[in-house]
């Protein structure tokens, strides 16, 4: 499954991606996860992904995503908050299952 | 509680963060942002020109000897950062409007150049002055670039171009699109500054001179600190949005800081105190909020097993000022107890490092590294190395970690009470 993260910068989801991958892992799952700034995600998004999740402080430009997403046929959906951690991995490991179902 | 929570998210912190979602504001943000790498480049010639180290010492000496050379990377890349900035306003802004983007940022850039002011010199020929084009220019920028995209976007949507016939490669057709546009935009721009002379940067100055006066002020540098913590509060990325505004205020202030040190002023010498640039190394410790001092006190003071694992594995990051693990782990967003010190802690480091600076206590900065450097070396480097700077920052770190303190005993408190009931139920040890 191929997973595409957006926020500011790419920096902090690259540390949720970690958290995604790790729980992946754990229950033997094969995860391609990718982490980029919001500039990148317009054309990022059109490079077969299974799954967009946006992230909760760049959630106020979620509309922009979600057109880009609607355009290339990609399930789109902001991370709440709380799962937007190290110590989220399992809440968002869920949510990722369910948005692709 | 809960319900001024959610008045105050519907009714001010998402509507202000959809507005810097506003076309332009957008566009001139990621400019801006689009420049950043050219700006940071240049900006360390700066320190190689004029070196951390005694005047006397050999190294000094070569750079004083060969300062024009030394900075001439500068000159090609902050010293113009206007030119820059204006093809990526162009470029987003055309995107947003699904434009061609190269001929919306070409476009943009050559309204631009039409207002640096072309002079014949004698046994050189024609050349810009560059001055023109650096941040002293960027709001004349800003103006020029929107103007022309406009313009590319009323002759597409009122239809107002040359049609090829279907058989005209496509790449051909695209550059007779752009023709009408871009002799709209370019015969007005000849029309002010060529025949009628006008001297749009000194109109433009003059204009925006409060604007850059206030920014400089105490408030003009508490207010964005107020609002970027302010909107993380609610877990939206205050910098994006306050900088949407704020950072072209910001960038000036950076550019003339660096022109005067390319100049030989030095220290207090330096006109601006609130470069974007402070706002890094001086208040935003760890990330936005200076919240290293939270997760330092994580470490020294956790006694719930959530907090524990939440300060090992957001340390290293915190170290590199990126927050989010804590921000949205701890959590900061919408937690009363810890938004307080949360909003003071930053004002607090705000006003010491303004007065430190503005005391000349603190050289100003003026050198751009990227922000994911640890403060300390950060704040060496963008003072020009300046040892006191590193002082300033351990101050601020102290402090914010002592404003902490008391406000995260308070929460690990609660945590730890959950944990002691949650286990005893199912052995889980991750808060609701």
């Amino acid at each position: 499954m191929k997973v595409l993260f957006v926020c500011a910068g790419g920096m902090s989801s690259a540390i949720v991606v970690n958290a995604l991958k790790k729980e992946g892992e754990k229950n033997g799952l094969n995860l391609e996860v990718l982490a980029v700034g919001t500039q990148e995600f317009a054309s990022e998004v059109q490079n077969g992904w299974d799954v967009a999740m946006v992230a909760p402080q760049v959630r106020h430009r979620f509309d922009n995503f979600k057109a880009s997403a609607d355009e290339a046929n990609v399930p789109c959906s902001v991370i709440p908050p709380q799962a937007y951690s190290p110590l989220g991995g399992p809440t968002l490991l869920k949510l990722v299952q369910e948005l692709v179902k | 509680m809960d319900k001024f929570v959610a008045f105050l998210e519907n009714n001010l912190s998402t509507p202000m963060a959809k507005l810097s979602e506003q076309k332009h504001l957008r566009a001139i943000r990621d400019g801006v942002v689009s420049a950043l790498p050219f700006i940071i480049f240049g900006s360390l010639f700066l320190i190689i020109a004029f070196p951390p180290v005694p005047a006397d010492s050999a190294i000094a000496e070569w750079a004083a000897k060969h300062i024009a050379e030394i900075l001439i990377p500068y000159r090609l890349t902050m010293y113009i950062m206007t030119l820059y900035i204006t093809f990526g306003i162009g470029y987003s802004l055309s995107q947003s409007y699904k434009l061609d983007p190269l001929s919306g940022a070409l476009l943009a850039g050559g309204a631009f150049l039409f207002t640096t002011g072309v002079k014949m010199v004698e046994e050189v020929g024609f050349v810009l002055p560059m001055a023109n084009m650096g941040g002293h220019g960027l709001f004349v920028g800003m103006i020029t670039s929107i103007f022309a995209v406009e313009v590319l976007r009323l002759c597409k949507t009122k239809n107002i171009t040359i049609k090829m016939p279907d058989s005209v490669p496509s790449s051909v057709a695209r550059s007779f699109e752009a023709l009408i546009p871009v002799t709209v935009v370019l015969t007005v721009m000849t029309l002010i500054t060529v025949v009628f002379q006008v001297d749009t940067h000194s109109l433009v100055d003059k204009a925006v001179a409060p604007l850059i006066k206030a920014g400089d002020s105490l408030p003009g540098v508490l207010i964005p600190v107020f609002l970027i913590t302010f909107f993380w509060s609610f877990g939206i990325h205050g910098v994006s949005v306050v900088g949407a505004v704020a950072r072209p205020v910001w960038e000036v202030y950076l550019a003339n800081n660096s022109a005067a040190v390319a100049a030989g002023k030095i220290g207090s010498q330096l006109p601006h105190v609130a470069p974007e640039t402070f706002f890094q190394w001086f208040i935003w410790i760890g990330g936005s909020g200076a919240t290293l001092g939270l997760v330092i006190a994580m470490l020294i003071a956790g006694k719930s097993s959530y907090s524990k694992a939440l300060g090992r594995t957001a340390i290293v990051p915190s170290i590199f000022n990126i927050n989010e693990p804590v921000i949205f782990g701890m959590p900061i967003v919408l937690n009363p107890v810890l938004i307080i010190p949360f909003m003071i802690t930053p004002l607090i480091g705000a006003t010491i490092a303004y007065v430190a600076t503005t005391a000349g206590l603190v050289n100003p900065t003026y050198v751009m590294v990227p922000w994911t450097l640890p403060a300390p070396i950060g704040a060496y480097l963008s003072t020009g190395g300046d040892w006191r700077a590193v002082v300033l920052v351990i101050i601020n770190i102290t402090l914010s970690i002592v404003i902490y303190l008391p406000f995260f005993k308070m929460y690990d408190k609660k945590l730890l009470a959950q944990e002691n009931t949650v286990e005893v139920s199912n052995g889980a040890n991750i808060p609701s």
